[in-house]
C-alpha cells in the first residue's frame, strides 16, 4: 500500500497540524552542536593554513595572509614526507599482519564443520586489548620492554641474549613495538567485523560449492574472499584512516620525541607538536593535508560500498 | 457510536518530489493509478455514507486505495481533496488524537516494553482519566476478549492470536466513536484467522461502535461487513450488502473478485426475442430468467457479443450431449464437501464445483475425461463485452 | 567423500585451538605481567621479574594515592567526563536518528547523506581550529568541550538508525499518535525505551572511547586537578620515571587498565553483540 511519506499540497486550513516539522527540531541540538563544535572549528583551520601565525619567544607572529606558503614549507623542508612514511611503516607492520590473522580466525570460527569450543571465550578475549586505554597500553609497554624492565630480565634469564635489549633505542624495535600494539588492538575488532560479513553471506552457497565437489580450502578463496569484499575494503580503508591518525601509542612510548631519530614520528604527532608550541600556520596546513587525504579515502570507501548495492 | 461521510475524498501523491527516483522505477509499476498534473492519484472521488454502528469492510488488490482512505479517516494522511465528517463534524484539519477514532494495525503495533495492562492503559493515562474508572475499562476490555491471565504479561511472551486480541483491547478501552482495522488478520495462520473473525463479529454486537474494517480478503469481507466497499485503482467499483454483491456485480473486476473460486467467464452472444433474452455460450443456448429479461428489456439492451459469467457453484455437470458445453477435467481437487473440476473449454479453463452428494455413480470426472455441463437462466451474467459492466445494473 | 572429510577436520581444529591460545596468550601476557609486577615492591622489581604476586599491592596502591599525583581526582574526572558524554551522546544521537528516520520534511535525505559524509572526519583535522575557539569562549581548561560536542556523534547517529530501520515499525508511532500521544511523549516513553538495547551498545563505546581519549583533553586540561587519567599516564611518562618507585608507576597502569577490564568482562556479551551488529550493517 501506498507509503506514509511525503504528504503535502493540501489548501491551507485543511491541513492537519502537520508532524513533520518535528523532524527538523529534533535535528536541532545535533545542528547546534555540530555547528559549534565541528563546522566553525573544521572552517577557522582551513582559515589558519593560509596565514603566517605562530609564536617566536613570547610574542605572537602574525596572523598575515600568506597564501599557500605554509603548504610550500610543509612540503620543502622534507618532514611532512619523513613522518608521513613513518606513519605508513608502522601502519603496514600492524595491518598485514591483522588482517591475515583475523580473515584465518573469522574462518575458523564461522566454519561449522570445525566446531570449535570456547568461542565466546576465545572472541572475548582477542576483543579486550581494543577497550584498553591506548596511552596506558603504550606506558605498560615502555616500563616492560625498557632497559631493565622483564622483558629483558626474561630474555637474559632464558638465555636468549647475554645482555639487557635496548628497545627505545634501536628504529625497527619501536617501529615494531608500535605495530605490535597496534595489531593486538585492532585484529579482534577486525576478526569480529569479518565474521559478521561472513554469517550475511547466504549458507546455501557453501552447500551448493560442497555439493560440487570444491575443497574447504577452495571454499574460501572462490566463494567466501570474493563475497568479502565489501567488507574488506571497508576495513582496510577505515584502518588506514585509523591509522593516519595515529598518535596516543607512539607519542607515549617515544615521549612525543618520534625517537630513536624522528623515526617514529607520526603526522599527528607532527600536528600535537606544532599546536602545543602555538604553531596555528603550520597546524592549520597540516590539517587541511590530513584532512584531504581522509577525504579520498573515505570516498573510496562510499564507491566501493555504492557499487555492492548496484 | 457515530456517522462517518466521506464526500468527494481524494488522495494525491505529489510526483515532483524525488521524481528521479519513482522514474527509474516506473517499469515496474503494477497499478493502474490516475496520474495528473498534480501527482499520482491514490484514492479518486471516494463517496461513502456510513451509518452509526455500521460495519463497514473496504476490500480490494493491494494498491487499490483502501488503506490510504482509512489512514485519511484515522488522521495519519492528509486529505487532499473533499471533506470528510464524524458525526456531523467536519475533520479534514483534525488530529489523529481528536477524531475519537482507534485503530488497529497489521502488525499489532504493541508497545513492546510495556506489559499488556500498561498498553490497554496508555491511550487512557494520555487522556487523565481517573484510576478507578481506567482500572474499570482495563478489566472490562479484557474481559470481553479473554485476555485477563495475560495482563501482567510484556506482549513478547504472546502468542500472535493474543497479542491481536491486546491490539483490539488497546483500540477499545477508550471506546471510540470510529474503530478502523487494517488488515487485522493478515499476519494469524488460517486457522486462527477463522477464529477472530468470530470474534469481531461477536466484539461489533458487543460495543456496539462503528467499525470500518480494510482486507484484501474477499472471504473476510463477505463475512464480516454490513456493506462492502469494492474498491480498484483508488475508485470505487460497488458499494453494496455482501447478498448485494454477490448477487449483482457490478462488473468484470467486482465478479471475478467477490467469491470463492472465482466466477468463470465465456465469450458469447446476446439474443433477444421480444422480451425473453438468451445467451449463446458455444453450443449452448440458455435463456435467462424472466426477471433477469425484464431488467435488460428496461434497459433496451440488443442482441450482440457480451462477456458471460457464470459462478462455478452454479454449474452443473450433466450427462446428455447436446445444447451443453464440453470440456476436458484437466485437474480435478478434491475439497471434502465439493470437488473444484478445472476444466478447459473453448480455449479458457474454467472451474467447476461440483458437490460431492451430486455427484452421480458412474460420472467420469477423472483427469482427462470428457464432461458436458450447463448452468441455469436465473445464474448467468451478462456483461458488456468492452467495459465489463453489467448490462443488467445502471 | 566421507572419509576424506574426516581426515582434513582433525588437523585443522587441532591448527585452530594452537593459534588461538598463542594469540590468547598474547593478548594477555601483559596484564598478567602488568599484576604482578603491581605486586611488587620496588627493590623486588629491580632484581628481575618473578612469575608469583607478591605482597606489595596494598602497598602500592597506598603510595600511589598519596603521592604527588592526584590520580583519584583524575579519575573522578575522566568518569564524569566519560559518563556524561555517554548520556548525551546516546540520547541525542536516538533524538537525531528518530528526526530522519520517523519524519519526511524536505531536505531530509540530504541531510542524512551529509551527516554520513562527515563520519569519517577525525577529530584531530578540526583541533586547531577547536582549541582556539573554546579558548575564545573561555571554555579551555573546562569539560564542556570535552562533553558537549558528543551529542553530534555521526557514528552513533548511523548505528542507531540502521536499528531503527529493523525494530521501530512507524505503525508502532502512528499507534502512538491516535493513542492521543504528542511527539516528545513518543520519543521519550516510546522510543528510548525500545531503543535500550542501542543505547546500552553505544553507551559503552562512548564511554570507553571518552575515557581513553587523550589527544584533545590534552590539549583542553592544564589545571592539574581537571586533567583525566590519559593524560596524568602521559604526564608519569614525561617526567624523570628513572627515579620513581616503579611499584607505583605498575599500580598507576594497573588503575588505569584494570577498571575498563572489569566493566568488560562483565559487559562483554552485549559489546561483542553490538561490533557483531553494526559489521552487518555496513
Amino acid at each position: 500500500m501506498a507509503g506514509s511519506t511525503g504528504s503535502k499540497a493540501a489548501s491551507g486550513r485543511d491541513k492537519i497540524k502537520s508532524y513533520n516539522k518535528y523532524g527538523y527540531l529534533f535535528l536541532i541540538p545535533f545542528a547546534v552542536v555540530f555547528v559549534i563544535f565541528q563546522l566553525i572549528p573544521l572552517v577557522q583551520t582551513i582559515y589558519y593554513s593560509f596565514f603566517e601565525n605562530y609564536r617566536s619567544g613570547l610574542k605572537m607572529i602574525g596572523p598575515n595572509f600568506i597564501g599557500l606558503e605554509n603548504y610550500k614549507t610543509l612540503f620543502q623542508s622534507g618532514d611532512f614526507l619523513i613522518y608521513f612514511k613513518n606513519t605508513m611503516i608502522m601502519w603496514v607492520l600492524g595491518f598485514v599482519p591483522q588482517i591475515l590473522v583475523s580473515l584465518l580466525l573469522a574462518a575458523w570460527f564461522t566454519d561449522v564443520s570445525l566446531r570449535l569450543k570456547g568461542q565466546r571465550f576465545f572472541k572475548t578475549v582477542i576483543y579486550l586489548p581494543n577497550l584498553i586505554m591506548a596511552s596506558a597500553f603504550s606506558m605498560l609497554f615502555f616500563t616492560l620492554f625498557g632497559d631493565i624492565g622483564p622483558i629483558n630480565s626474561i630474555l637474559v634469564s632464558l638465555g636468549l641474549i647475554s645482555g639487557p635489549y635496548k628497545f627505545m633505542s634501536h628504529v625497527w624495535s619501536v617501529r615494531g613495538l608500535v605495530a605490535l600494539m597496534n595489531f593486538l588492538m585492532w585484529f579482534g575488532n577486525t576478526t569480529i567485523l569479518l565474521m559478521a560479513g561472513m554469517m550475511g553471506i547466504d549458507k546455501s552457497l557453501f552447500e551448493a560449492a560442497e555439493v560440487d565437489g570444491a575443497t574447504s580450502g577452495q571454499i574460501f578463496r572462490k566463494v567466501t574472499l570474493p563475497l568479502l569484499k565489501p567488507i574488506f575494503i571497508y576495513v582496510l580503508i577505515t584502518s588506514l584512516i585509523g591509522g593516519l591518525q595515529m598518535f596516543d601509542v607512539p607519542q607515549i612510548l617515544t615521549n612525543g620525541s618520534g625517537d630513536p631519530n624522528r623515526t617514529s614520528m607520526t603526522l599527528v604527532m607532527y600536528l600535537n607538536k606544532h599546536l602545543f608550541s602555538k604553531n596555528y600556520g603550520m597546524a592549520g596546513a597540516l590539517s587541511v593535508i590530513l584532512l584531504i587525504i581522509t577525504g579520498i579515502l573515505s570516498l573510496i570507501v562510499f564507491r566501493a560500498t555504492m557499487k555492492d548495492e548496484d | 457510536m457515530a456517522t462517518v461521510s466521506l464526500q468527494h475524498i481524494e488522495k494525491i501523491y505529489p510526483a515532483a518530489e524525488g521524481g528521479k527516483k519513482k522514474k527509474k522505477k516506473e517499469p515496474e509499476k503494477k497499478n493502474n493509478l490516475k496520474v495528473t498534473e498534480q501527482g499520482v492519484v491514490a484514492v479518486d472521488d471516494f463517496n461513502l455514507e456510513i451509518a452509526d454502528q455500521e460495519f463497514i469492510v473496504l476490500v480490494g488488490p493491494s494498491g487499490c486505495g483502501k488503506s490510504t482512505t482509512l489512514r485519511m479517516v484515522a488522521g495519519l494522511e492528509e486529505i487532499t481533496n473533499g471533506d470528510l465528517y464524524i458525526d456531523g463534524k467536519r475533520m479534514n484539519g483534525v488530529e489523529s488524537k481528536d477524531r475519537d477514532i482507534s485503530m488497529v494495525f497489521q502488525n499489532y503495533a504493541l508497545y513492546p516494553h510495556l506489559t499488556v495492562r500498561q498498553n490497554l492503559e496508555f491511550p487512557l493515562k494520555l487522556r487523565k482519566m481517573p484510576k478507578a474508572e481506567m482500572d474499570k475499562r482495563v478489566e472490562h476490555a479484557a474481559d470481553i476478549l479473554g485476555i485477563t491471565q495475560y495482563l501482567d504479561r510484556k506482549p513478547k511472551a504472546l502468542s500472535g492470536g493474543q497479542r491481536q486480541r491486546v491490539a483490539i483491547g488497546r483500540a477499545i478501552v477508550r471506546e471510540p466513536k470510529v474503530l478502523l482495522m487494517d488488515e487485522p488478520l493478515s499476519n494469524l495462520d488460517a486457522k486462527l484467522r477463522n477464529q477472530m473473525r468470530a470474534e469481531i463479529i461477536k466484539l461489533h454486537q458487543q460495543i456496539k461502535t462503528t467499525f470500518i474494517y480494510v482486507t484484501h480478503d474477499q472471504t473476510e469481507a463477505m463475512t464480516l461487513g454490513d456493506r462492502i466497499v469494492i474498491m480498484k485503482d483508488g475508485v470505487i467499483q460497488q458499494v453494496g450488502t455482501p447478498q448485494e454483491v454477490y448477487d449483482h456485480p457490478i462488473n468484470t473486476f467486482v465478479a471475478g473478485f467477490i467469491g470463492v473460486p472465482q466466477m468463470n467467464f465465456y465469450d458469447g452472444s446476446l439474443i433477444r426475442q421480444g422480451d425473453q433474452y438468451s445467451v449463446s455460450v458455444g453450443e449452448a443456448v440458455i435463456p435467462l430468467s424472466a426477471e433477469k429479461s425484464a431488467r435488460l428489456a428496461e434497459k433496451g439492451i440488443s442482441e450482440g457479443s457480451v462477456t458471460v459469467g457464470i459462478r462455478p457453484e452454479h454449474i452443473s455437470l450433466a450427462e446428455a450431449p447436446g445444447r451443453m458445453l464440453e470440456g476436458t477435467v484437466d485437474v480435478s481437487e478434491m475439497m471434502g464437501a465439493s470437488i473444484h473440476l478445472h476444466v478447459s473449454t473453448m480455449g479458457c479453463d474454467s472451474i467447476i464445483v461440483v458437490p460431492t452428494l451430486n455427484l452421480q455413480s458412474g460420472m467420469d470426472v477423472s483427469i482427462g475425461a470428457r464432461i458436458h455441463f450447463t448452468f441455469a437462466g436465473n445464474a448467468v451474467h451478462v456483461f458488456d463485452r468492452e467495459s465489463g459492466e453489467n448490462l443488467e445494473l445502471d | 567423500m566421507n572419509k576424506k572429510y574426516k581426515n582434513t577436520v582433525g588437523p585443522r581444529r587441532a591448527a585452530a585451538y594452537i593459534v588461538l591460545i598463542i594469540l590468547t596468550f598474547f593478548c594477555l601476557i601483559w596484564f598478567y605481567v602488568l599484576f604482578i609486577n603491581t605486586t611488587q615492591s620496588n627493590s623486588a622489581l629491580k632484581y628481575g621479574f618473578t612469575a608469583v604476586p607478591g605482597n606489595y599491592l596494598f602497598k602500592n596502591m597506598y603510595n600511589l594515592f598519596h603521592g604527588p599525583t592526584p590520580v583519584l581526582q583524575g579519575m573522578l574526572n575522566s568518569f564524569i567526563i566519560a559518563a556524561l558524554s555517554a548520556v548525551l551522546c546516546t540520547y541525542f544521537s536516538t533524538m537525531t536518528a528518530y528526526a530522519i528516520h520517523a519524519y519526511s520534511f524536505k531536505g531530509k535525505k540530504a541531510i542524512f547523506t551529509f551527516i554520513l559524509a562527515i563520519m569519517m572526519i577525525p577529530t584531530q583535522v578540526t583541533a586547531l581550529g577547536f582549541i582556539r575557539l573554546m579558548n575564545t569562549m573561555r571554555l579551555n581548561d573546562s569539560f564542556i568541550p570535552l562533553i558537549i560536542p558528543s551529542i553530534a556523534a555521526p557514528i552513533t547517529f548511523f548505528y542507531m538508525k540502521q536499528y531503527m530501520d529493523s525494530n521501530l515499525p512507524g505503525s508502532l508511532i502512528e499507534a502512538a499518535r491516535i493513542d492521543g500521544a504528542g511527539e516528545f511523549r513518543i520519543f521519550n516513553s516510546i522510543v528510548i525505551p525500545l531503543m535500550k538495547p542501542a543505547i546500552a551498545v553505544q553507551g559503552i563505546f562512548t564511554f570507553v572511547a571518552s575515557w581513553n581519549n587523550y589527544f584533545i583533553p590534552n590539549l583542553i586540561l592544564s589545571d592539574k586537578m581537571k586533567k583525566t587519567l590519559p593524560i596524568m599516564i602521559a604526564e608519569l611518562r614525561g617526567s624523570d620515571w628513572k627515579t620513581f618507585d616503579m611499584g607505583q608507576v605498575y599500580a598507576m597502569i594497573t588503575f588505569a587498565i584494570f577498571p575498563v577490564i572489569i566493566v568488560y568482562l562483565i559487559l562483554s556479551k552485549y559489546i561483542i553483540g553490538g561490533v557483531t551488529a553494526g559489521g552487518v550493517k555496513e
